[in-house]
C-alpha cells in the first residue's frame, strides 16, 4: 500500500489533521517586536565576511608597503653603491681541481 | 474608510540597515505570522515557540548584511527559520519510541480507526489526529519530517518547498520518499502490534 494512496492510514490521518482548527493567534505577542528590535540593534553591527576581508586586505597592503619602504631605506647604500671592480667568486670545483693538480 | 497601506519592505530594510529601531520593529511584526507558522509546524519538544522565534529574528538581523536580494526577503527569512528549527530538532537526538501505550484515549481511537477502517473517510477527531500526526512525524529525521509536513499537511508543492527551504526538487523528492517508506514500516508495525 502506498502512503500517497487516499485510503492509506497516513493519508486519512493527515486529511483529518488538516481539518483541525488552529485558533492560535498568528500576531506577535505584546512587546515581542520591541524586545527583539532592541536586542538586535543594541549589539554592534557584525561585519560580513567580504567587508571584513576587504578591510583586512587594505591593512595588509599598507603593512606590506611600509615593510618594502623600510627595507629599501635600510639597504639604500648597498643598492646605490657601484659594483666592485674585482668580483671574487669562489668556485669550489675549481679549487678541488687545483688541489689535485 | 481608508485601505491599509502596502508594506514597503525595501524601504523598511534600508532603514533597518541604518539602525532604525522602529523599522526593525515593523519588520518583525510583518514577518512574525510567517515565522510563527514555521515554528509551530516544526516546534521541537521542550522549546518555547517564542524563544525559537526570537532566535530566528536575531539571526535574521545579524545576517542582514549578507542578504543580496537573490531571493525574495520572506523566502530568505523562511530558510533561516527552517534551518533553525531543523538544528533544534537535531539536538533532540533520540526520538521517543512510538508506542500504543503512550497515546491518549482519543489518539488511540483515531489510530485504531485509520488502521482498521479501509474506507477513505477521515477520522472524526481532528485534534487527536493532529497530535497523532505530530507524534508520527517525530519518528522521522528532522529534514524528512519537514518535507512531509510541508507536502502532506500544508499541501505545498515541491516548487514552493524549494523556495521555502532552498533545497533542490530532487532532494525534496528523495526525502519525501524516504519519509513515506519509514511511515509505511511504522504503520505495518503498529498493525502487527494491534493484532497481537
Amino acid at each position: 500500500m502506498n502512503p500517497t494512496d487516499r485510503r492509506h492510514p497516513w493519508s486519512r490521518l493527515v486529511a483529518a489533521a488538516r481539518s483541525a482548527p488552529d485558533d492560535r493567534d498568528p500576531a506577535a505577542p505584546f512587546g515581542f517586536s520591541t524586545r527583539v528590535a532592541a536586542l538586535a540593534l543594541s549589539a554592534p553591527p557584525r561585519a560580513s565576511f567580504s567587508l571584513m576581508f576587504e578591510r583586512l586586505s587594505w591593512r595588509a597592503l599598507g603593512v606590506a608597503c611600509l615593510l618594502m619602504l623600510a627595507s629599501v631605506i635600510a639597504n639604500y647604500s648597498a643598492i646605490t653603491r657601484p659594483p666592485d671592480e674585482e668580483v671574487t667568486m669562489r668556485d669550489p670545483i675549481a679549487e678541488v681541481l687545483e688541489l689535485e693538480s | 474608510m481608508s485601505e491599509p497601506t502596502a508594506f514597503d519592505l525595501a524601504g523598511c530594510l534600508q532603514r533597518v540597515r541604518q539602525r532604525d529601531q522602529s523599522a526593525a520593529r515593523e519588520l518583525v511584526e510583518q514577518l512574525y505570522p510567517m515565522v510563527i507558522r514555521i515554528v509551530r509546524a516544526h516546534l521541537p519538544r521542550n522549546v518555547a515557540e517564542e524563544d525559537l522565534s526570537q532566535e530566528i529574528f536575531m539571526k535574521m538581523f545579524t545576517r542582514l548584511e549578507q542578504y543580496q536580494g537573490a531571493v525574495p526577503f520572506p523566502h530568505w527569512v523562511s530558510r533561516i527559520a527552517v534551518t533553525t528549527c531543523i538544528d533544534h530538532l537535531r539536538t533532540q537526538k533520540r526520538r521517543p519510541e512510538f508506542r500504543w501505550a503512550d497515546l491518549s484515549e482519543d489518539e488511540a481511537e483515531v489510530l485504531d480507526a485509520v488502521l482498521t477502517n479501509e474506507s477513505d473517510q477521515a477520522p472524526d477527531d481532528a485534534l487527536a489526529a493532529r497530535e497523532l500526526v505530530n507524534k508520527l512525524l517525530g519518528q522521522l529525521k528532522p529534514a524528512d519530517r519537514l518535507v512531509l509536513q510541508l507536502l502532506d499537511l500544508e499541501q505545498k508543492t515541491v516548487a514552493e518547498i524549494c523556495a521555502l527551504t532552498g533545497w533542490n526538487s530532487s532532494l525534496i523528492k528523495v526525502r519525501a520518499f524516504r519519509a513515506r517508506r519509514k511511515l509505511q514500516k511504522l504503520f505495518q508495525e503498529l498493525q502487527r502490534k494491534e493484532r497481537s
